[in-house]
């Protein structure tokens, strides 16, 4: 275990494939080291994706869990942030499905009643505030958890078609609203 | 091209991780549901264990498995002298031998032993 503190210091200068196999040889402290590591990342995606805070912490505690348990299945062809974030956003399409919080086969877009502060700095989360759930949910598979557009479909048990104009509604509006900010200022996210 | 910029952009901000104040927390909390996770587990195949042990000692108890056993062995043993001493020609029985029986056991124990250092030695190497 890392208890001393150059153990600690080796833990927390080693690199994520070497944690990860040492994590699965049973060494807990060190898989505690990847949850430090990229908590902040699975959260995040999850509140992308439509959760709500509460639920986001939950799953995304669940994604790591699970993590754990499948560690050995790791095998380092992507980075390790972006295996645990497939597992969280694994988790809440499964909680998705089982609540049915939207019709994706619905195609009229959900009106955007969110006022726009345009003096107020523009990031992502603000601008994914002002997409659809449906629209917010396709993008954020897409460009945060890494799923294709067949992946989404699949997982969305939704026409190909259907997530692919959802994808391209969604980006559209973003590209609106991230085009006025800033560059550096722009890039920026808040928590 | 532009298209291809702001995809590129946008993988970008994806990959930004918000700072979440809490994220010290969040990670004691994980490993505490891993702790009691484990501590769980440990407890159910302790559990599962007993049971398994107990189930079996009550299961060769009641079947009489022992003197079963031992009445067999009997049977086995005397079985195996009598087909020994019908193949082993009279001039290579223990008796004649020119050295004792303490002999042939002490070595018949030193190559045990280095069999098992034999073993040891391949184990490690692999």
């Amino acid at each position: 275990m890392a208890g001393s503190p150059n153990q600690r210091t080796a833990v927390t200068a080693a690199h994520d494939v070497e944690l990860a196999a040492r994590a699965a040889l049973g060494e807990r402290a060190v898989f505690g080291e990847l949850v430090r590591r990229h908590s902040s990342a699975v959260r995040g995606l999850l509140r992308r994706l439509g959760a709500d805070a509460a639920l986001a912490d939950d799953l995304a505690q669940d994604a790591f869990l699970a993590a754990f348990e499948q560690i050995a299945e790791f095998r380092a062809e992507g980075t390790f942030q972006a295996w645990v974030k497939r597992i969280a956003a694994r988790l809440y399409l499964r909680r998705w499905r089982r609540d049915k919080r939207m019709d994706l086969m619905a195609e009229t877009p959900e009106p955007d009643m969110r006022p726009v502060d345009e003096s107020r700095r523009i990031d992502l989360d603000a601008a994914l505030n002002t997409l659809s759930a449906a629209e917010r949910l396709c993008v954020s598979l897409c460009y945060g958890g890494g799923f294709s557009h067949a992946e989404v479909a699949d997982a969305l048990n939704a026409p190909l078609g259907t997530v692919k104009s959802h994808v391209k509604r969604g980006l559209d509006k973003l590209r609106d609203r991230l085009a006025g900010a800033d560059g550096q200022a722009g890039d920026q996210v808040h928590g | 091209m532009a298209e291809l910029e702001f995809e590129a952009r946008l993988d970008r901000l994806f990959a930004q991780a918000p700072v979440f104040p809490d994220a010290a927390i969040f990670a004691i909390e994980v490993d505490h549901r891993l702790e009691r996770g484990w501590t769980l587990r440990r407890l159910l195949i302790g559990g599962l264990g007993l049971l398994g042990g107990l189930f079996g000692v009550v299961q060769l108890v009641s079947l009489n498995v022992l003197s079963r056993a031992e009445t067999l062995t009997a049977q086995s043993s005397k079985l195996l002298s009598q087909n020994v001493h019908q193949f082993i020609p009279l001039h290579l029985s223990f008796l004649d031998l020119p050295f004792g029986r303490e002999i042939l056991g002490m070595s018949a124990a030193l190559a045990v032993i280095a069999l098992v250092l034999g073993l040891t030695r391949a184990i490690e190497e692999i």
